[in-house]
């Protein structure tokens, strides 16, 4: 288990500074990183090594909480505790900003594309998570306010194949959204978490997503359509979400971030006792109540809090990872032997 | 027998009287406390609902006024503005006033505020209203 997860490279992103968030572009060639010193940085592999291509100076006037390409490539969004949303679009190896996006009263806190690059989601500390349209024209259009968390908003993310968007709050929920008639609601209340839900993942399918908390487990929940087998009960036509299993006893802090690898199924914790971590599904766990062994464990990876983990997109095992103390690391994870 | 039973009585009135007192005052208390609590609690919720009647209030007349102004302007299918200002005219008649048992008050509060907030970002302006009472921008 020890060589499972390597260290490939480790940089200083966002010096003196906290690195916060990290978002690989859909080619996976690029990474782009956002911190507290309101820089967003676009990162390259050169060689062997990776370098800084680009930084986005002038779009914000506080920290950068969060980064999200589109799934074109060719956009990228970022939220700011200043309020606002800036939308930069690439053309060659330059980025300008082409729209900021105004209406949550206070920090920002997370930005999601919708798969079809048609919507884009917001949340902030406002308790609100906004939902807005994209036109040909880069002109961006605010298609509801949903004001269904009680608290602080830390997360917004999408469906991979659908128009269902989830979004996790201190209020210790995850809520789910979809379209009807016009407008948006909420659809789902996951309850479960007994502290801050800070950030949530789809796995490849969309039928299953895990959810991190700071109180130091990750839930996964799976997705029950009317009708299921399993008889799992449902309200109208709206599919219900269930907790199948929940990791508890491996992380000692906060765990600020979760993610799913679409290509290997693998889920990677960022944890606030600075370390790195990956689970995968025991191969011969039942679907349904699924059990997930801890295959790898970098107790050390940062000098502070690890704020994000990111798995690339198309090479299978890569991940970076950002932290507090502004570094930003890569590793390779090979899947341990079944002994 | 009954010069017996008379003294037992007697001194349970005595042993007992701490705690006949103690009911009877709790007994007088609680009516009191009730009493002035409903009082205090209708002011508080007459307070209350006044706020929310003029918050209500203010969305109302500031839809109804945009209705109008982009009406007159365009002939043209629903726009996205308007259809959005419909909805919010449609959420805050259905909203019920009358009902303060109502279980969703406070839900559907907050779906009429983000329905405005949303109103207010296709129109591209700034709303100036604020639930801060310090910062009001409404003042009677």
């Amino acid at each position: 288990m020890k060589d499972s997860l390597s260290l490939l490279a480790r940089l200083p992103a966002h010096p003196d500074s906290r690195c916060w968030f990290l978002a690989w572009d859909p080619s996976g060639t690029l990474l782009a990183s956002c911190g507290g010193d309101r820089s967003i940085r676009i990162w390259g592999k050169e060689g062997d090594g990776w370098v800084c291509k680009s930084v986005l100076g002038e779009g914000h006037q506080r920290t950068i909480r969060k980064v999200a390409w589109s799934p074109c490539g060719s956009y990228l969004a970022s939220a700011s505790f200043d309020a606002t949303t800036c939308i930069w679009k690439k053309s060659q190896d330059e980025f300008e900003c082409v729209t900021t996006l105004e209406g949550h009263e206070n920090e920002v806190k997370s930005v999601s594309w919708a798969p079809s690059g048609s919507l884009l989601a917001t949340c902030s500390r406002d308790k609100s998570v906004w939902v807005w349209e994209v036109d040909e024209e880069d002109e961006y259009e605010c298609v509801s306010v949903l004001n269904a968390h009680t608290q602080d908003v830390k997360h917004v993310v999408w469906h991979p194949n659908q128009e269902l968007l989830a979004s996790a709050s201190y209020d210790d929920t995850v809520k789910l959204y979809r379209e009807e008639e016009d407008d948006w609601v909420c659809c789902a209340t996951l309850e479960g978490h007994e502290s801050t839900v800070w950030s949530l993942a789809f796995d490849q399918s969309g039928e299953r997503l895990a959810s991190c908390s700071d109180d130091k487990t990750v839930r996964i929940w799976h997705q029950y359509k009317p009708g299921n087998e399993q008889g799992v009960v449902c309200s109208g036509a709206d599919p219900s979400w269930k907790c199948i299993c929940t990791l508890s006893g491996f992380h000692t802090r906060t765990i600020y971030d979760v993610a799913w690898c679409r290509l290997t199924g693998a889920l990677a914790t960022a944890c606030g006792d600075d370390a790195i971590r990956i689970f995968e599904e025991e191969p011969l766990s039942t679907p349904q109540q699924p059990t997930f062994a801890l295959t790898a464990h970098a107790p050390r990876a940062h000098s502070q809090d690890v704020n994000c983990v990111a798995w690339n997109p198309k090479e299978p095992g890569l991940l970076a990872s950002c932290s507090d103390d502004g570094e930003m690391a890569f590793w390779k994870y090979q899947r341990p032997e079944v002994c | 027998m009954e010069a017996a039973a008379s003294a037992s009585d007697m001194f349970d009135a005595i042993v007992m009287a701490e705690e006949r007192f103690h009911g009877e005052g709790y007994q007088e208390g609680y009516a009191e406390g009730s009493h002035v609590g409903v009082i205090e609690g209708r002011r508080y919720g007459a307070l209350h609902g006044a706020k929310i009647g003029s918050e209500i209030g203010y969305y109302l007349g500031f839809a109804l006024t945009w209705q109008r102004l982009l009406h007159r302007s365009a002939k043209e299918k629903p726009s996205k503005k308007t259809k959005a200002l419909e909805s919010l005219i449609g959420m805050i008649q259905k909203y019920p006033y009358e009902d303060p048992t109502y279980d969703k008050l406070h839900e559907d509060l907050e779906k009429i505020r983000g329905k405005f907030k949303q109103v207010c970002s296709l129109l591209n302006i700034q709303s100036d209203f604020r639930l801060n009472p310090e910062r009001s921008a409404l003042t009677f």
